[in-house]
């Protein structure tokens, strides 16, 4: 269909012209004569609505619909629900076998579910396609629709065309008696008082306030934009960091990938009395506090496994981790995560016992994870000869360690010193306080009595509590980098002024001509009728012309 | 008396006037035509009365809100209770303010019912004020949930008009299929809302009686190490069981018109917290909801939906559209900054990240993307009036499953909201 592009009143539209540019006159018959104009964009010409699109324009196209915009942010709704019927994956730690999970926890439901992929839907290739194509929808249909409601709004001819003015939702024709132009003068003053910007040309008039306002979806659509780039942003491996330390009590240990060292000084739970719970809760542990004391250390030299030294580590913070509170440290942040309670030895000042003289010498130190080579209780020395930080038995009944880690520890030692073979004698010490242990203790030193290593005379002992330190608490850290996270945050930021712009301000327009003492009004909002036909009401009633807010509804006269 | 005695009688208080208000408005909005009275006269009386009654009700309210605060120690919207009684408060305040810009009787007439409901439903979990566990100990919980709330209010003001427009449009002269679909679902909504408190009513009925049975469950668990856990738990009902929970024995049952034992067990997917419970919940609601609805069918001798019809007709349906219209344009902005910005935020400092894809989180973001595309439908033509109604009520549902629903079938990090 063609239309002849060139209005009445002489000015040239571009294509796809809903309103004429320059007067207002309805240029498309495509709705009943007597039916409120479609004043979206004010009428004004599209790209979108270019003739003969290239393959370029028809994508343009597409996005720039917003009836597709619709169907997108519907599927992605609805591709967001689905992945809550069961837990996704990722809520799982070391799930190795999600798809036998899914069958076993979930039946057959879950294991199709698991099946069809959407147990990772949030992750998956078509839900992030959803995400992006929001995404592309946005800047395309906000850029076909900003600019030219941009010229249209900054170009607006004060005198209108009467067929503009009687097809408003909000309407009036009146006699005017008396001089014209004074009472549009009138009118207009009372319209400034109202705070609208007003001009007039001769007996026309054109008041208008709060445009700004119709800029508040594009604001809205630019913070969304930039939010979804900036979570897109995140899967930049630099930007991006998620790990998680186990850290003992008195325990510092290096964050993976950095050269920070991340100490647990102390862990404490707290849990409410009895006395702080309602009658329903008594007798139930209700957690009060997760805290982690911990110091977060910079390594300034040796710090990559050096074998010969020790790193040197320099305090640059120290924070009481709780759940609502990690610790920040330029980007880097420690969140409490979970703890365990689990009691590690850290270091133990054991008493060397005679049985022969009846004398106990030292107390020497005894560090787990760092013993020291040589210690001296009173005249004799203790050279360490065997670690097993996790003592156990292998299957020929010879003494092993199950792993690095401090579980179980024993320590065998040789003494030598006064009254004792040069060789010295070979004695294993297991500080861990259990039944079993002793047992076990006295078992080896015994064979190694039998094989002559030792005399048996000597025993270790550990004497007040004092002289133990241990960890009670294992806690987990969860280490984070996310340099996107400022992005994402103005991106919300801009997203919120352009909503609250858009939703609490409203654009409203009064057209008006005088014509032989006849007056014709027409007033125009994109939200609220209600508010501009009272104030439109209020404004004439002041300039002697009583009328109803409700019969200023165009809607209601053609109904 | 200290602060949390007087705070449950200000409850009380209010629960009292929104009950008066909602009776004044209906006597506005049903005996306009009364004899021996100017309709237009007795409906701006009425409808003050109730105005009146329900501004004294929320200050009612808000006394018990703040002398729970300060009673308890910690902003009472901490559990299901504290947060339903809010979500209550947050739409008196909503109605208030719409209700200042139209000053429409109708609205009043479905919204302080709504209300009234709400707090009923709040009264079914447990009152005592409960200390704060260390994920609640933060002031984002002030601000978080205040403002999620307050956006839902205006939310279901919304909800409240749409259904007034929905009834008023409604035309029982149609016999055609098009016209049949609609009385159908508008008398399905009504169906529902009966439902509700058919709920209410079997819940408080049999509380009242002191009816008590007691299943002890078996949960087995994955922990965040993948070790299996085995927990069993008792398991307490208030309503008489139906349903049994998954994977449970009886301890102690009383019976019910003679019945001494469960018909059936619930299905393992359910996995909320006491979902075996829930699902009992659920069905007791139904049946009660269906014999309350068949008891005013009797009487009625028409659907309820024809009862109401006639008393709406002074008010225009672009009204009624422009009024739910402009609740959700006001709960819009509201609802994304306090259910998502702000839900984002305290997110980041507890969990350590904005976004996990938590079912609350998804069901938060969904309830925005259906508002958003109710928002965008409105610039097209065709999607006002009756169309954009139907997609506000079935807003307000999809707010109610993100708040309740969620909760009861979905498990997740906001299972605590529970009971």
């Amino acid at each position: 269909m063609i239309h002849n592009t060139k209005c009445e009143c002489g000015h040239q539209n571009p294509t796809g012209t809903v309103l004429c540019e320059s007067c207002g006159k309805p240029l498309v018959d495509d709705l009943p004569l007597d039916s409120p104009l479609e004043m979206r964009y004010d009428g004004a010409a599209r790209r979108s609505q270019k003739k003969n699109p290239a393959v370029i324009d028809r994508v343009w196209n597409f996005f720039s619909s917003v009836k597709i915009a619709i169907w997108l942010i519907i599927l992605t709704l609805v591709g967001a629900a689905i992945g809550t019927i069961y837990p996704q994956e990722s809520t799982f730690i070391n799930l190795d076998d999600p798809a036998a999970f899914y069958k076993e926890t979930y039946g057959t439901w879950g294991a199709v579910y698991q099946a069809l992929g959407l147990s990772r839907t949030y992750e998956s290739w078509w839900f992030i396609g959803l995400l992006v194509m929001i995404g592309t929808s946005l800047v395309i249909c906000s850029l076909d629709r900003v600019l030219p409601l941009y010229k249209a709004l900054s170009k607006q001819q004060v005198r209108k065309h009467l067929t503009f003015l009687t097809r408003q939702q909000t309407v009036l024709e009146a006699d005017i008696p008396g001089d014209a132009e004074k009472w549009v003068a009138d009118f207009g003053a009372q319209l400034k008082r109202k705070r609208y910007r007003v001009w007039t040309e001769g007996t026309a008039l054109l008041a208008e306030k709060n445009r700004f306002s119709r800029w508040g979806p594009y604001i809205n659509h630019i913070g969304l934009i930039l939010f979804l780039l900036a979570v897109l942003g995140r899967s930049v491996p630099a930007w991006h960091m998620d790990q998680y330390v186990s850290i003992d009590e008195y325990q510092v240990k290096q964050i993976p990938g950095t050269n920070y060292y991340v100490g647990n000084d102390k862990f404490i739970v707290d849990y409410y009395k009895d006395e702080e719970l309602p009658d329903q809760l008594k007798g139930t542990l209700r957690a009060k506090l997760y805290q982690t004391e911990a110091t977060l250390y910079a390594c300034t030299q040796y710090c990559n496994d050096d074998p010969l030294h020790d790193p040197v580590l320099e305090k640059v913070e120290s924070h009481d981790i709780e759940v609502n509170s990690p610790l920040e440290y330029k980007g880097l942040k420690l969140y409490q995560y979970n703890f365990e309670q689990k009691i590690r030895l850290i270091e133990v000042k054991p008493m060397l016992l005679d049985a022969k003289s009846g004398q106990s010498y030292g107390p020497f130190d005894l560090k787990m994870d760092d013993p020291a080579e040589k210690s001296e209780a009173g005249p004799y020395t203790l050279t360490l000869n065997d670690v097993y930080p996790d003592f156990g038995l292998d299957e020929e009944g010879r003494p092993m360690t199950k792993s690095r880690d401090f579980n179980n520890p024993a320590f065998v030692f040789r003494i030598t010193g006064p009254d004792l073979a040069e060789e010295g004698e070979l004695y294993i010490y297991f500080p861990m306080p259990s039944a079993d242990d002793k047992g076990v203790q006295q078992q080896i030193n015994d064979s190694f009595k039998k094989l002559g290593s030792n005399s048996g005379r000597f025993n270790f002992e550990v004497g007040k509590m004092e002289n133990v330190k241990f960890s009670q608490y294992t806690t987990f850290l969860n280490v984070r980098v996310d340099r996107a996270m400022p992005y994402v945050w103005v991106g919300a930021a801009i997203s919120m002024i352009g909503l609250v712009m858009g939703f609490y301000w409203h654009h409203r327009r009064i057209w008006l001509r005088i014509d032989g003492g006849r007056l014709t009004l027409g007033a125009h909002t994109n939200k609220n009728t209600y508010g501009i036909r009272n104030e439109t009401a209020s404004a004439l009633a002041k300039c002697g012309i009583a009328v109803d807010p409700k019969a200023l509804d165009n809607r209601r006269n053609s109904r | 008396m200290n602060w949390l005695d007087i705070s449950s009688t200000a409850f009380q208080a209010a629960f009292y006037l929104y009950c008066a208000s909602f009776i004044c408005y209906a006597i506005a909005v049903a005996g306009k035509r009364w004899s021996n009275r100017e309709p237009e006269l007795h409906n701006r009386r009425w409808g003050r009365f109730g105005f009146i009654l329900a501004v004294a009700g929320w200050v009612c309210h808000l006394t018990f809100f703040f002398t729970r605060w300060k009673g308890g120690g910690h902003i009472p919207t901490s559990n299901m209770y504290e947060f339903m009684t809010f979500l209550a408060m947050a739409i008196v305040f909503a109605f208030i303010i719409v209700h200042l810009i139209y000053r429409n009787n109708l609205l009043g007439a479905f919204a302080i019912p709504l209300v009234v409901i709400i707090i009923a439903y709040a009264a079914v979990f447990p009152s005592e004020v409960q200390p704060l566990i260390p994920a609640l100990n933060s002031y984002w919980l002030k601000i978080h949930v205040t403002t999620a709330a307050t956006g839902e209010a205006f939310f279901a003001v919304g909800f409240a008009a749409a259904l007034v427009q929905l009834l008023r449009v409604i035309d029982f002269s149609r016999t055609d299929k098009a016209g049949r679909r609609e009385q159908r679902w508008v008398e399905f909504v009504l169906f529902f809302m009966v439902v509700i408190i058919g709920f209410l009513v079997s819940v408080f009925a049999f509380r009242g009686g002191g009816y008590e049975a007691k299943f002890q469950q078996e949960k087995v668990s994955i922990n965040q190490q993948g070790v299996e856990n085995s927990v069993t738990q008792t398991v307490e009902y208030g309503l008489p069981p139906i349903v049994a929970p998954y994977n449970s024995e009886k301890l102690s049952m009383q019976p019910y018109l003679g019945i001494k034992d469960p018909l059936f067990e619930a299905p393992s997917w359910m996995n909320g917290v006491n979902a075996g419970r829930k699902l009992n919940t659920v069905i007791w609601s139904l049946l009660s909801g269906a014999i309350l609805y068949g008891l005013l069918r009797l009487i009625a001798r028409k659907p309820i939906a024809a009862v109401i019809h006639p008393h709406l007709s002074d008010i225009d349906p672009e009204d009624l559209d422009e009024i739910s219209y402009r609740a959700i344009a006001i709960g819009f902005p509201v609802f994304t900054l306090g259910a998502l910005i702000f839900a984002m935020i305290w997110a980041q400092i507890a969990w350590s990240r904005f976004w996990g894809w938590d079912p609350k989180e998804v069901w938060a973001l969904i309830t925005w993307l259906f508002y958003s595309a109710y928002l965008h439908l409105r610039l097209s033509r065709g999607w006002q009036g009756t169309r954009s109604a139907w997609l506000a009520v079935i807003g307000f549902i999809v707010v109610l499953f993100t708040l309740i629903g969620v909760n009861l079938v979905i498990a997740g990090l906001h299972s605590y909201a529970g009971v």
